[in-house]
This record gives C-alpha cells, structure tokens and sequence, in this order.
C-alpha cells in the first residue's frame, strides 16, 4: 500500500523584483561584472517549488580609514590593506566578495568630518581598485550623508551603485541623486514590515523605478535581536510572494557589522569560559546571523571577516543545489 | 488551527454565566481559539460541542517527549509554519553522539562535558539536552553498559542502533527513561514498533521519501505505538530544508496524520567540516527539527547554538523591545546631552535614529517601560517619574555623565514636577513631542 | 432669476470656460478636476461628452446633470446654471458621502418615564378626618394615580404641610415610581408644590465626553427634546485626556477640583437650557448621565487611578442612583441622577448608550459601532454577541491639540478643496462665518485634500518644495495655510494645519482603523464581512464619508453602509431617561458586551503602524483612494 502523501507546494502569486549592481562598459559604467539579485518566487532555497535565478550576493564591508574600533581578530584578519582603501578592496575581491560595500566613515563630523570632494577621491580610488560593482554608505548622520553621497553619484554616474540609507525622514536627496546618476538606493527602515513597506512607496512616488531599489529592514545580530529581524524578513518575503508589489524588493542585511557589534564576538576578557574559543565563536557568531538570515530572505549579506564569507559562500553553493 | 473565537462561541451557552471566570461567553471563547483556557472550564458545554471543539483542538504534530522528568526533551504540538504567526514552542533539543565503542575514560570524559554544561543568557540558564548512544561493535553488553552510564548521569538519550537485540538491552538499561530509539526502518519496523510498545518508549522512524515514511509510520501505529519521531533520510542543506519544509506544512496545512511527528536531524552526517556542522544546526533550529545530533562537542558552537534556539523560540507576540539602559549615540562626552525614552523597539530606533541623524553625540537612557511606546506606557503608569528616577540611578548614569540635566519626551512634560522630586539633583528639560523634532533641539540645546 | 446670456465657443471646449465667457461665476473649489462636484450645471438641450460624472447619479445623468470642469461642448447647447447656494444645497442632501446626524431617536416603547407628575385634589382634614398629611397625600395617590406605598424623605416632608395648605389642598406631587436599581418602587415623592405646576416635568439626558459636555433638556411628559446645550469640558485645563485627568486626579485636592470643574460646566449648560425655557432647576426631576468611565468616576468624586494602572479595575461599573443635592447638580436636589452602566476600565456608559443608540443589539446584520471620540470606541457585533475594544486616538478630531482646531460651532471650517495646481483651497464654514478655526469634519477634508493634491506625502509629511506661500515652515515644522489671518474672524492669526498637527490627526484615524482591523480579526472576521458601520462622535452636523475613506479612517466600502448617528452617547442617555425598557436594555448591553484589551499583544500596534500613512500601507485596501490618486495624477496634479 503506497501512502499517497498529499501535495504541499504553494502556488505563490508574487516573485521577488530582480535588481541588477554595477554596469558594464557597454551599459555606461566600467564594472568587470554585474549583480543580479531577487528574482525567486517561492521562500529561501525552496527549489521544489519555484525558481530562485540568482544567487544571494556576499558584499564586503570596507572603510574609507581604517577602523579603530574593530574586533582585533578582524584587524588581524585583513592586516595591512585596511591602511589603504583601495588595497582592501582588491583583498575583499579576492577572498571571495561579490561586491564591495564602502563606508564612508571618516566624513563622520565626529571622525574626521571629511568632504565630498574627499568621497569622490575615495570612490574613484575603490573603483579602479576593483572590477566589483559597490554598495556606498554615508557615514550616517543626514546631513553628512546627504553630502558626501551626492558627490558619489556624481562621480560614480552610471556606475550603478547602490547608495545608502535612505530613512524616512530622509531620502529626498538620495533618491534624486540616484535619479540623476543612474544609480540604486537602499531603503533603511527599523524592524517593522509596514515601516519597509512605506519607505518602498515614498521613495517609488519620487518615480525611481522599483527594480533600484533595495531594502534594508535593520539587522538584529545572534542574541541580539536576531529573531525580530529574521521575523520581519520571513514577513516581507512571505508579502512578497503574496503578490504585494511593494514588498517585492530584495532584502540586504548587515550582519557583518551587527555580529562583530556583539559583545561575544567583540571581547575575550572576562567571559565565561563556557562560551567557547574565541575566533571560532566570533566565527560562528557571524556566519550564524548571516545563515539565519539568508534562510529568512536576504538578498545580500554584507559581512566582515574572510572566513565567515568563505564558509557563507559554502553554504549558498549547497543550498543553491537542487535536491 | 483550529476554529476562530467567533466559531467556537456558537456552540457555547450563550448565557453569560461567567462561572468559566470571564465576563461573556464571547471571551472564553476567544480565549479557547487563542489556546489560553481548557473547555473543561465551562461546566455548560453540551457533548456535542466537545466533541467538535476536542476534535478541532488536536495538535497537528504529536508531542514526543524523551528523557527523565526532571530533564525532559518535549518536542512537537507545533501550530505555526513561521514564527510571527503565533510562536513556535518546544525548542529542539540538543544531543551529542558518542560511540559505545570508545574508550571508557574519553567516554566518561565527553559525557560528563555535555552532563555539565550550562551557561547564562538573559536570565535563562541554557544546557547541552542529552546524548545519542550509537552502537558502534554492535555488542549488546556495551551497548547496555554505556547506556547505564549515560543513565546515571541523567541525560535524556537517543539508542541508536539497527539490530533489535542490541536495541533491546540499551532499552532495559534505560527503563523508564523514555529513550527514544532509533530506528524502526522498513525491514525491522516489527521489531522495534513492539520493543518501542513494550518499553513504553518514543520510536524514530526511517524512511527515504515522504511516502515510504508515511507507510512506515502507519503500520506502526497499527501495532499500538503513538509517540514517533520523523526521519525522512535526508542529510545535506538544500535537501533537508526541502523535506521538512514539506513536512511541516503537511501537518500544519493539511492536517496530514502520518506525518504528524517531530523530526530528528544529524548535521554532523552532512558535512565534514565542523564549522559548517554547526551552521547546519542552526538551519535545523530554524526549520523545523525537533531532535537535532551533533557529533562535535565544543562550547564555542554549542554557545551560539543554543543563542540562536532561545532567539528563534522567542514568543513574537511581545512588543520587540531593546534593553534598558544607557546607550551611546555618537561618541559622547561627560558634557553630551542626556535624553531619556522608552524601551519599545521603534520608539527607541527613532529616537536613536534622529539623535544619530543630528551629528550631536548623545547619551540615550532607555527605561524599561516593559516595551510599550511612550504615550501608551506613560498612559498605564510604566513611563513615569518614579520609573525614569530608576532608571537614573541604576544604570550609572552620574557617573558617566558630568552635568545634570536630563531631556524627557514632550509627551510625558505633566511628570517634570514629580520628576523633579525624584531626583532632586536634576534639572529636567521638556524636549520635543515628535522625535523628528530632535535634531533642532540638540542644536539649540547645544548652542 | 440668472439672466439669459447667449455665447460662442469652439466645439471641443469645456462648459465650465463658456460659463466664464458669459461671465457667470462659477467656482472652481477642486481646481476643476471633478472631484468636488461643485461646479454641476443642467444641459438642458444639445449634446455634450462628459469625461467624468463623479457625484452625479444615473439619474441625474439621464435628466441632463453635467460637471461644468468635465464636460465637453460638442454642438448647440442650452445650460442653466444654477445659483451657488442652490448648488450647494443640493450636494448637502444629494451626496450620500455626506449624512446628516438625527438629533434623538424616538422610543418606540409605550412605556412612561420613571418620574410623573400627579395633580392631586386633596380633602382638606377635619375634626372628623385626621389623618396626617402624609398619609392623607399617600391616600389620594392612590386613589387617584394608583400609586401606593409612597415613601418621601425628610427634607420633602418639612415642605409637605405648607404645600399643601398653600393653594387649598391642590397640589402637584412629582413621584419617582422606581430607578433601575429597584424597579418595582417603592414610589418615592421627589417634591410636593403647591397647586397645578404639572406642566414643567423636566428631565436631563446628559454626555459626559472627555473634551465636550452636552446636555438635552427634555420635557417628560410629552417626552420632547426642548433644547440642548454644549461645552468643552471645564477639565481640559487639567489634561486632554483621560490618562492626564486620572494623573490629575492624584494630586492634593485634584479629585475635588476635577470634579467641580465638570459640574460648573454642566450646571453652567443647565442654567443656559433652564433660562432659554423660562424654567427653574427645581423643575428638573431626573437626570441620565453617559460617559467613559474616567468622566464618570470623576463626576461623582470616585477616585479613578485603579482604571489607569494594571489590571485597570475601576470602583464601579454601574453606580448607584443618587441624589442631584448630594452630588452639586443643579436641579432639583431630590432628583435621581442615574449614570448608565459601563463594560471595564475603557469601555463605559457611553458606548453601552450608544450601542442602545444604534440599534446594533437587536438587530441581524454584522454592525460596526464607532464612537469618534478622545477615547476612539469600538464595538462590534450584533443580537447575538458584541465585542468592544477603545483606541486612544486623541481629542485631535475633536478639535482640541491642533493648533488651529475648534469644536463644530459657528466659524468653524467644515469643507476644504484645494486646487491641485495652485495649491489655493476653497473652503466653508459652519453658518458661512469668517472662520476662526478647523472643526473635525474639517480636519478630515483638509487631510484628505492635503493628501490627494500632493501637499503631503503618504507619510504626512509636507513638501517644502512646492511653489506656494501656502507651504512654509513653521516654528513646529512644515505647515500648509487654510486662511489668511486677513480673512479670520478675529484676523490676528492664519489658521494652519502643521506637520504635528497632521501626525497627531494620523495617529487618531491609524488607531481607529487599526481597532477596526483587530476587534475584526479577533473574532475571525474580515473588514468586508461588516455589513454595516455606524458612527457617533462630536463631528458636528456631519461626517464626509468620501473624506474620511481617503485619508483611511473608515474602511473603503459602498457609501450606502455608514451612517453617521451624531452624539450617540447623549441620545442614548435620552432613551433612558424616557423609558425603564431602555434602561433595562442598556444594562444587558453592558452585560453581555466582551471587552477586548488592545495592548495585550504585537497585533495592534502592527495594525497601527500600517494605517499610520495615508491612506493605509496597504492601498489594496482602499481602491477607490487609488483610483483617485491615479486620475489625479493623470489630470497633472502634483
Ligand atoms: S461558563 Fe460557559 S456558559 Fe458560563 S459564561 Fe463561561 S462559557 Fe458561557
């Protein structure tokens, strides 16, 4: 007697938008490749049940001056390139990115309140570094961002970069900025689905197409957090694939920067022994957020330590097989 | 799930008689659709109506319990695919495999790591749950020998072994212990189904591909046993997240009773790597396993594990909150501005968000406020002068700030006066009502 | 009589431009878009093309209605034009978007009010008949009215003996045959005058709202409505809203003051109505009060901090009768004031009266009831079961903690359009009087026209780009100018509508809609599944459906489904006042009601939050809004 098991594939009506980084020379840009990302139309890696075209990307996180406050097992990882932005980037290429994620920290009012003109030298700088298509991020303080990244989209136009964050309170100029430039932006907004939804229609009724778009939805490291993001993607996604257009765009999340933020990935002195060695933990402290969270949506990861991306990149490669 | 409020209070009384202890007939209904309250409550239901109501209660997945009492592994009686949608309840538990054919001290030494391990987090002790025994020479001795070890030390246990004799004295090691067995699979599942019936023991079921599983599953609750456990023989990452997406949502979609088991894991099976072994798990504590073994021990996963087990069994139907405290925003100085919200999660992202936005470093205080926004928790009394004062001084507050001035949220301006006379020392300042009127007080303020 | 004017146009052209070249004045409110309907003239010969018949019935079409600003001259044509008021006019009683609230209901019950008065011939005593006084009057009740068993209280009974010698043993005795709280008597004697007085019997239905007090006077007799009266409630000064006022309440002397505030307020309405009728207070004998539980604790000095504070128990749900004397309501002081019965800590006697009100609880169909006040209340259901839920939305559509806002009185801005290509508005006001400020039915349409027009974004803010003095910066953020201080009545200030402003209007339609949603789900029921929704609230004279679909109050179905029932609170408390069967049924109301509390989960403030943007995050939900946005759009709006 053959048990006849009923069918549970879902016939989901919606597909993730796809959106495309980086241009080629023939598009108007000089990147050596593009990034594809979206495109599903069925939950994370369900292969038995719909399409996923595309790979989720792995973005590297790289700073425009090297950063003081980091982890020393990530300073020790990356060593001497990070006294040079553009050196970073081609090591970021190499371990494994798919693109390079640039913040410009130093244009921070409080850390060195660099300018636009500086920005531009910057970008200019990562750009012949690396044939990857970028992801820039202001410093994250309005004006500032407001500043330092419409320089970027002029000196990056037609690049196709993705600029970041828009927030709600402010992503008029960003947006205009990509308008004008040819380029993408990330929507940024705190953990709530309606919050994402919103930010999508705002920046939309500033007439961006929606396949420029990228969404942010704030990423809660391992222990803290975590599940409230993961939730919220589960949502966005589960919206997505309902048919809702305005949930339909990819999801990039920043767990490199969220997990190397946690106090156990941060410290070895004075923890409980329990917790385990410390470069394995810090390790798994990202690669567990990231895979967390690529199993509840993300389009892209932006992380941090070249282990983490090559064990993340592992892991996409098996979940990409079909069964 | 089961019929909505509206549903059930049609086959209620009706009366009102509030002997159930809520006001109507209405709200004890809602409360039995939520899964808060037993019918047995209401003295008043007809038998009918139990029966539909029993009926329409029943959990889709079967709860299988394994382990003595006081450290018991309860998995199952899932309701929900995704865990926004109500919560996912019985945690998977961690086990760790050890061989019945290792040498007994590296033995002793490996099940007391796992016996011993606990770690705090967020007030919740967290633990390794149990070992899984595999018979490895295939003797009935050993087998039983270790067994009696891993008994005495009281861990829950899974018996792994294929050959019913070897099974049947790790069994009788393991009396009233509920181990689970692994497995019954299609050619010994007589055996086992009767050693699982006779031992009063949860039984593992192997079967590649749904539809063997589910004979499988059938014919042995034929023999009488109810409490099984689901191993659909997949081992990598794409294939098991396939097959128990599938069987999760046959139990919870379609009601599907064959299949309406927890289900066991081996990440170690997977993968060499030990790294990745772990991120494996991982991808189990999200979708779906109910038993999870693990071959390499070693707090550094285990840790972040168990991390990720207490973030994905978190009841999402509380208000996201952050935790009290003093935050810094920017680099703050001595000097800096202090302000002070709540410790709802959007109410905090958007003060924080808006005082980042100012370029102007910061100190936030967060008080708890049991996670509501602060017009609702000042409204029911969690926002007050009392519980800022609290705040204050627990957290440190003059120590790291030199001034004494503290900026409170334009909404809550009525508490200054008695906020006043809770911290005598302070001068409390009446800030903006909408956070995105944030950034033009912090430049006056700091001009 | 518009005078005949004869003018050429180009075929092709629009009405509205040949009315101009004839030099007729026809306004343009909406800036021509077809969206107000107040440009509608009558071709009465000759053919014409409508692009749009928005407002207009088929019937209306069929008998030659056309919007000037959408209709295309195609040959020869006679139009009438008709004059503005006239225009005006008929869109108040065409449009079903807009619904006039009644006044009262009228109770269908044949039964008499508690209170009567009995003119009584009395046999003065003799020798040879010397029965008290009392028991003489107990005796004549009886024989006359059939009332027996009379009780009276010590301050009537001093009066008793004078009374009834004063006008030769004639008297009028007002006798309260029982209260709900003991219904079959004994008959109490509230007062004793001399003579024939019966024709003053008056009665109180009172509203207890937390930012308007209103009072019906009522003549018990022939049970009509003699006159009402409103005011803000004298406690605002100590706090908008409940919270405030409970918190209030918690200071030395707080409780006594609060409560002082709201009797100087009723009793300044009371002697306001009792003047206009040439009555005194000692011809009012009965007094209903509705009211939210806070407002009803604080009217009769019980300490209400257990409401604010978990579990939110309050002393008492359905208070006792008592007496006006001991209370310092101006009326007669034996006179019973009787609080209606309320649910729990946030649901109270005046939901229960308005559901009375409504009808819902006899009735078959799924109703919606919605209370727009401070405290938004909910309450769904029909004969069969009810389920309320209370958002606290914020006295904004009340017209207190806006800036520019008022109650609806006089001057009050009720209807605006704007002009999405100047951004100019055309507005009216309550009476046509130079307006003084924005009521809530203003505030809903300015809102909506904000919104449509692109003055604001769907989050509410305003862009500081547009090319208009109408959009400035004010000292609170962006803000939008209704009216000139020139044009004002008292022309010292604009009247504008802020970027705060707008977020607290937001957060009051978000809660409301979002109690919707979730007192909806939690009975496993869909908006769309409500087969009606009534409204009660202080809007006024009326609440534009059309608007507040726009902007998201009210869920977006066919008109014909809302009814705006007007201050149910009040009417509900004159419905017990007239008649003990509505009494009775208020208190099973209030029985049977389940309360559900919106913070005990994630769901609320999730519906919150979506609703917090205009319309809704979810424009699936609202399709006519989407429409409009789209022909907005289309017709070059911003
Ligand atoms: S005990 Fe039963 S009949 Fe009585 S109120 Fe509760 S549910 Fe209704």
């Amino acid at each position: 007697m053959a048990a006849s098991v009923p069918s549970v594939q879902e016939k989901w009506t919606g597909k993730v938008r796809e959106v495309t980084l980086g241009a080629l020379p023939a598009d108007g840009g000089t990147r050596g490749r593009t990034v594809t990302v979206g495109g599903e139309n069925t939950l994370p890696f369900l292969h038995f049940e719909g399409e996923v075209p595309h790979r989720p990307a792995i973005a590297i996180e790289i700073w425009d001056h090297p950063p003081e406050d980091w982890s020393p097992i990530l300073l020790e990882a990356w060593g001497d390139v990070l006294q040079d932005v553009g050196a970073w980037a081609k090591k970021a290429e190499e371990v494994g990115a798919d693109l390079i994620a640039l913040t410009l920290d130093s244009a921070h009012p409080e850390k060195g309140n660099t300018s636009g003109e500086q920005a531009r030298a910057t970008v200019r700088k990562v750009l012949e570094a690396t044939t990857l298509p970028l992801i820039v991020y202001g410093p994250g303080q309005v004006d500032k961002d407001n500043e330092v990244l419409v320089a970027v989209a002029e000196e990056a136009a037609g690049e196709r970069v993705a600029l970041g964050n828009c927030e709600e309170g402010n992503y008029r100029t960003i947006v205009a900025a990509a308008l004008a430039h040819g380029h993408l932006v990330i929507g940024k907004t705190p953990i709530d689905v309606n919050l994402a939804k919103q930010l999508n229609i705002l920046i939309s009724d500033m007439r961006l197409d929606l396949d420029r778009i990228l969404m942010d939805p704030t990423t809660g490291a391992l222990g803290y957090g975590l599940e409230y993001t993961y939730s919220v993607m589960e949502r966005l996604k589960l919206a997505a694939l309902m048919g809702d257009s305005m949930t339909q765009q990819p999801m990039i999340v920043t767990t490199g920067f969220e997990a190397w933020r946690a106090k156990e990935a941060r410290v070895n002195e004075g923890v409980p022994a329990e917790w385990g060695d410390w470069t394995k933990r810090s390790l798994l402290w990202e690669t567990i957020t990231t895979m967390a969270l690529l199993e509840a949506g993300a389009n892209i990861v932006v992380m941090r330590h070249p282990e983490a991306v090559k064990k993340i990149r592992q892991v996409i490669d098996k979940l990409m097989t079909k069964a | 799930m089961g019929l909505s409020g509206l549903a059930i209070y049609k086959l209620l009384p009706k009366t009102n008689c509030k002997e159930c202890g809520f006001p109507t007939c209405l709200a004890f209904a809602m409360k039995l659709a939520a899964r808060q309250v037993e019918l047995s409550a209401c003295p008043y239901v007809s038998d009918e109506a139990k029966a539909v109501l029993d009926a329409a209660s029943a959990p889709p997945i079967r709860l299988v319990k394994v382990g003595p009492e006081e450290r018991k592994v309860e998995v199952g009686n899932e309701t929900v695919l995704f865990r926004h949608e109500k919560t996912f309840y019985h945690p998977p538990g961690f086990f760790y495999r050890l061989k019945d054919d290792e040498p007994a001290d590296a033995f002793a030494a490996r099940l007391e790591a796992v016996a011993n391990y606990g770690v705090e987090r967020v007030g919740i002790e967290l633990k390794a749950d149990g070992i899984a025994l595999q018979s490895a020479a295939g003797s009935a001795d050993a087998f039983g020998e270790r067994a009696a070890q891993v008994v005495s030390a009281g861990l829950p246990l899974v018996l792994i072994a294929d050959d019913p004799q070897v099974m049947e004295a790790g069994l009788k090691a393991a009396q009233g212990m509920a181990p689970l067995i692994y497995a019954a699979n299609a050619e010994n599942w007589e055996t086992m189904a009767s050693l699982a019936a006779q031992y009063g023991a949860p039984l593992a079921v192997f079967g590649e591909g749904l539809e063997t599983l589910a004979e499988l599953t059938e014919k042995i609750k034929g023999k009488g046993v109810e409490d099984m456990v689901l191993d659909p023989g997949t081992r990598g990452w794409s294939d098991s997240l396939a097959a128990f997406t599938q069987l999760r949502r046959l139990a919870i979609k379609k009601n599907y009773r064959p299949l309406g088991y927890p289900i066991i894991a081996f990440p170690g099976e997977g993968t060499e790597d030990e790294l990745e072994e772990a991120l494996l798990a991982g991808q189990y504590v999200a979708k779906y396993a109910g038993f999870i073994v693990m071959d390499h021990f070693d707090p550094a996963s285990l840790y972040p594990l168990l991390t990720l087990r207490q973030n994905i069994y978190t009841d999402p139907q509380k208000p996201i909150q952050v935790s009290p405290g003093l935050y810094e925003i920017g680099k703050p100085t001595p000097e800096s501005p202090l302000l002070v919200t709540t410790n709802f999660s959007l109410t905090y992202f958007s003060v924080a968000g808006e005082v980042e936005g100012s370029g102007i470093p910061a100190w936030l205080l967060v008080a708890d406020s049991e996670g509501m926004s602060v017009l609702t928790a000042w409204a029911a009394g969690k926002f007050d002068a009392e519980r800022i004062a609290k705040a204050v001084k627990s957290m440190g507050v003059a120590e790291k700030v030199a001034h004494r001035k503290i900026i409170i949220p334009g909404y809550v301006s009525s508490i200054s006066g008695e906020l006043e006379d809770e911290l005598p020392d302070w001068e409390i300042l009446v800030g903006p009502r909408e956070a995105i009127n944030i950034p033009s007080f912090l430049k006056q303020f700091a001009a | 009589m518009p005078a005949q004017q004869v003018v050429y146009v180009e075929r092709g052209a629009l009405l509205q431009e040949a009315i101009e070249a004839a030099g007729i004045p026809l306004a343009l409110p909406c800036g021509g878009q077809g969206r107000c309907g107040r440009c509608i003239v009558v071709v009465q010969e000759g053919q014409v093309r409508r692009r749009s018949v928005a407002r207009l019935t088929p019937q209306e079409v069929e008998q030659g209605y056309a919007l000037a600003c959408q209709t295309l001259v195609e040959g020869d044509l006679v139009v009438y034009v008709p004059p503005q008021e006239e225009r005006i006019v008929r869109l108040e009683v065409g449009l079903a978007a807009e619904k006039e609230a009644p006044e009262v209901v009228v109770c269908e019950h044949e039964q008499a009010p508690w209170v009567a008065k009995c003119h009584l011939k009395v046999d003065p005593p003799s020798l040879a008949d010397n029965t008290t006084d009392f028991e003489r009057l107990q005796r004549e009740l009886v024989r006359q009215h059939g009332i027996t068993g009379l009780v009276a209280s010590l301050p009537i009974m001093r009066k008793l003996a004078g009374a009834l010698r004063a006008e030769d043993w004639e008297v009028t005795a007002v006798v309260e045959k029982g209260t709900w709280a003991s219904s079959q008597g004994p008959p109490r004697l509230v007062d004793i005058r001399p003579g024939d007085t019966t024709e003053h019997t008056l009665g109180l239905a009172i509203d207890i709202g937390t930012t308007t007090n209103v009072v019906y006077l009522v003549d018990l007799q022939s049970k009509a409505l003699l006159g009402r009266a409103s005011a803000y409630n004298g406690q605002i000064s100590c706090g908008e809203d409940v919270i405030s006022r409970i918190i209030y309440s918690q200071r030395p002397g707080g409780l006594e003051h609060l409560q002082q505030l709201v009797l100087n307020t009723l009793n300044g309405l009371i002697d306001e109505l009792l003047a206009a009728h040439g009555a005194s207070p000692e011809d009012v004998y009965f007094a209903t009060v509705a009211g939210n539980p806070t407002m009803i604790h604080l009217f009769l000095g019980l300490d209400p901090r257990h409401i604010r504070l978990e579990p939110h128990i309050p002393t008492v749900n359905h208070p006792p009768p008592v007496r006006a004397g001991e209370l310092g309501l101006r009326i007669h002081p034996e006179a019973t004031v009787d609080c209606l019965p309320g649910v729990g800590a946030y649901v109270g006697a005046d939901i229960t009266a308005g559901v009375l009100r409504s009808r819902m609880s006899e009735e078959e169909p799924i109703t919606l009831f919605i209370d727009v006040g401070t405290n938004g209340e909910l309450v769904l259901g029909n004969k069969d079961w009810l389920i309320s839920c209370a958002c606290s939305a914020g006295p904004a559509f009340e017209g207190s903690g806006v800036v520019s806002g008022m109650r609806a009185t006089v001057g009050a801005i009720q209807e605006v359009w704007i002009n999405p290509q100047t951004f100019e508005p055309t507005y009216e006001t309550i009476g046509n009087a130079p307006p003084k400020g924005i009521c809530g039915s203003g505030m809903i349409s300015l809102l909506g026209e904000m919104f449509i027009t692109g003055v604001i974004d769907k989050s509410g803010h305003v862009n500081r780009s547009l090319d208009t003095p109408r959009v400035r910066e004010g000292p609170g953020g962006g803000e939008y100018v209704v009216a000139w201080a020139a044009e004002t009545e008292d022309k010292k200030r604009d009247i504008v509508l802020t970027e705060v402003d707008i977020q607290n209007l937001l957060r009051a339609k978000a809660a409301i809609y979002a109690g919707m949603n979730v007192l909806a789900t939690s009975v496993g029921l869909e908006l769309e599944d409500i087969e009606r929704i009534l409204i009660g609230g202080a809007f006024g004279k009326y609440i534009d459906i059309e608007k507040a679909i726009e902007i998201g109050l009210l869920p977006d179905m066919p008109w014909d489904r809302f009814a705006y029932l007007g201050n149910t609170s009040v009417q509900g408390a004159y419905l017990c006042l007239l008649c003990p069967e509505h009494r009775a049924m208020v208190r099973e109301i209030a029985s049977k009601m389940t309360y559900l509390e919106l913070s005990a989960d994630n769901s609320f403030m999730n519906a919150f939050t979506s609703a917090l943007f205009l319309p809704h995050t979810d424009l699936e939900q609202f399709p006519s809004v989407r429409e409009k946005l789209r022909n907005v759009e289309r017709l070059g709006g911003s």
